[in-house]
């Protein structure tokens, strides 16, 4: 999480005052705006990509962009121009049209191929709208101890949005799938400079053909900002964003698992109840990331934040699961020693951001705020972080210390 | 790819793209909708410098992929066997055009510089 900075709010009216000016311009414009994130090695540049407003750059090229946490708790939604970024490979696309934009449905299972245009996903198929948090697998890698290499990322690698698109089994029914359909492919028009380690991935076709995953063209009532995958995304409710495959350009059945490189060794986790390890150690046996655990989030306060002894304190945060929807979520205000209930907030859909608000008067001195959520099947958080090699699925109870005088 | 425009590492490889780009723009003025098409940031920074060896060796072959916040944001601890899995991978999944030679050198400038081997 980013540390607070007092002058955050009054930068973030330059940035977006700065949206249309030429880029060199904005840049130099923007280049002294920097955050210094909670772990080593944490200080960051926040720049302004295009149709963004500035976010935490972990990588320029390809863009990797982290939401600034405040952000979270300005409601349930994140904005488009706040939503995370996430490439694998650098070779991406920069322009797009629609109207000639193709998604090739087929592969060896298919028993009738075809070619799917943006017109056709419009008008051929019944539309479903759906609110669903998209997380990134390594969202607050940084946090993990000892440290794990790979995408340094803090807490904002996640983000809410309302989808629009097709139930992706409607597509597939199209292309007549055949008996021995196992998988699904699923490819995206960014593509690796020297041409390998293309990133595909791949779903169950029971899971490819049940409710959830849909195929969307629209984002918060807009079109997809070219960097969340216009003109059209994999959508996959309560799945780890690896599997939201941007610019989706290919959709192949398969009669077998697919074993590409994004699918195996990489995006694995330890196959084992808590998908953990002894820290330092590595899993005798992987599967492929897949559902979100629990988390929650105090949003309105920071780390650090002053408060006022005395005075009423209305705090709010956010949970969220992989699918189940959120039951209940506890809070303590004396570091996990006792527990009461939050108020949850409005109910946006069982793939959603649940909001949560607690009352708190706090006396004078340090308070250890935390929170804990359960979803609908009685899966909450841990106490203690749990530690896996590729610095996956982080979903301890988290900590906020405010001081209050 | 007719009515794309893709972002290409090399720089050479850019310009000549972003004419083709240019030209698929103007092209696309004629269909229905119009593409949307975005301008990228230039990456902010170069590799560290170094006498180290495999300095200029990396120059070339790791900044033709991916800009050096890939090695600059690593944690501290970042060990020697983190580096070298990373080149060899570069090799050998996304055929980075690294010569097999260079490869020790390179991994040693990494750690040195980005890694836990750095001096403090």
């Amino acid at each position: 999480m980013a540390r607070p900075d007092p002058s955050t709010r009054r930068r973030l009216v330059l940035g977006a005052a700065l949206a249309g000016v030429p880029f060199a311009r904005a840049a130099r414009a923007q280049a002294a705006r920097t955050v210094d994130m909670p772990f080593a090695n944490g200080h960051r540049r926040l720049v302004a990509f295009p149709e963004k407003r500035p976010l935490i750059v972990l990588t320029t090229r390809p863009p990797q962009l982290e939401t600034p946490f405040e952000v979270f708790n300005d409601g349930l939604i994140t904005p488009n121009d706040a939503f995370f970024v996430r490439y694998h490979n650098a070779a991406i696309p920069t322009s797009v049209d629609p109207d000639r934009h193709v998604i090739k449905v087929g592969g060896v299972a298919a028993g009738k191929p075809y070619e799917l245009t943006m017109a056709m996903l419009r008008r051929d198929f019944k539309p479903v709208e759906i609110v669903a948090v998209n997380q990134c697998s390594g969202n607050s890698r940084a946090l993990f101890a000892p440290r794990v290499t790979g995408g340094q990322l803090g807490n904002g690698a996640m983000g809410n949005a309302r989808w629009v698109g097709v139930p992706l089994k409607d597509v597939l029914a199209r292309a007549e799938p055949k008996d021995g359909a196992r998988e699904v492919t699923f490819d995206g028009l960014d593509q690796a400079v020297f041409g390998g380690g293309d990133f595909v991935k791949s779903l169950k076709i029971e899971h490819a053909m049940g409710d959830e995953p849909i195929v969307a063209w629209q984002m918060n009532g807009a079109d997809l900002p070219m960097l969340n995958g216009f003109p059209v995304r994999l959508v996959v409710p309560g799945y780890y964003g690896t599997y939201w495959v941007k610019h989706l350009s290919a959709i192949d059945l398969v009669d077998r698992p697919f074993e590409g490189f994004w699918m195996k060794p990489a995006y694995r986790i330890p196959d084992n109840d808590c998908a953990c390890v002894e820290p330092g150690t590595a899993p005798s046996a992987t599967r492929p990331i897949g559902r979100f655990t629990v988390r929650s989030f105090i949003t309105s306060l920071k780390e650090g934040a002053q408060v006022r002894a005395g005075q009423p304190l209305v705090v709010r945060g956010i949970a969220f699961d992989g699918g189940q929807g959120i039951r209940e979520v506890a809070y303590s205000t004396d570091a996990g020693q006792s527990w009461r209930g939050a108020r949850l907030g409005e109910d946006l859909g069982r793939f959603s951001f649940r909001e949560f608000t607690f009352g708190f008067t706090p006396g004078a001195g340090a308070h250890d705020l935390r929170v804990r959520a359960w979803n609908r099947s009685g899966q909450s958080q841990p106490m203690e972080p749990l530690w896996q090699p590729a610095g996956y699925m982080r979903n301890v109870v988290e900590s906020v210390k405010v001081v209050a005088a | 790819m007719k009515g794309y425009g893709m972002h290409l590492a090399p720089i050479a490889v850019r310009i000549a793209c972003s004419a083709a780009l240019a030209a698929a723009a103007l092209w696309a003025g004629a269909a229905l909708a119009a593409p949307k098409t975005i301008e990228l940031p230039p990456d902010p920074e170069p590799l560290v410098a170094s006498p180290l060896p495999g300095y200029a060796k990396a120059q070339g072959v790791c900044l033709a992929c991916h800009s050096s916040e890939y090695m600059r944001y690593q944690p501290p601890n970042a060990a020697r066997p983190y580096w070298d899995a990373m080149v060899k991978r570069m090799k050998a999944v996304f055929n980075a055009p690294i010569d097999e030679k260079d490869m020790p050198d390179i991994v040693d400038y990494l750690v040195k510089t980005y890694g836990n081997e750095r001096p403090r």
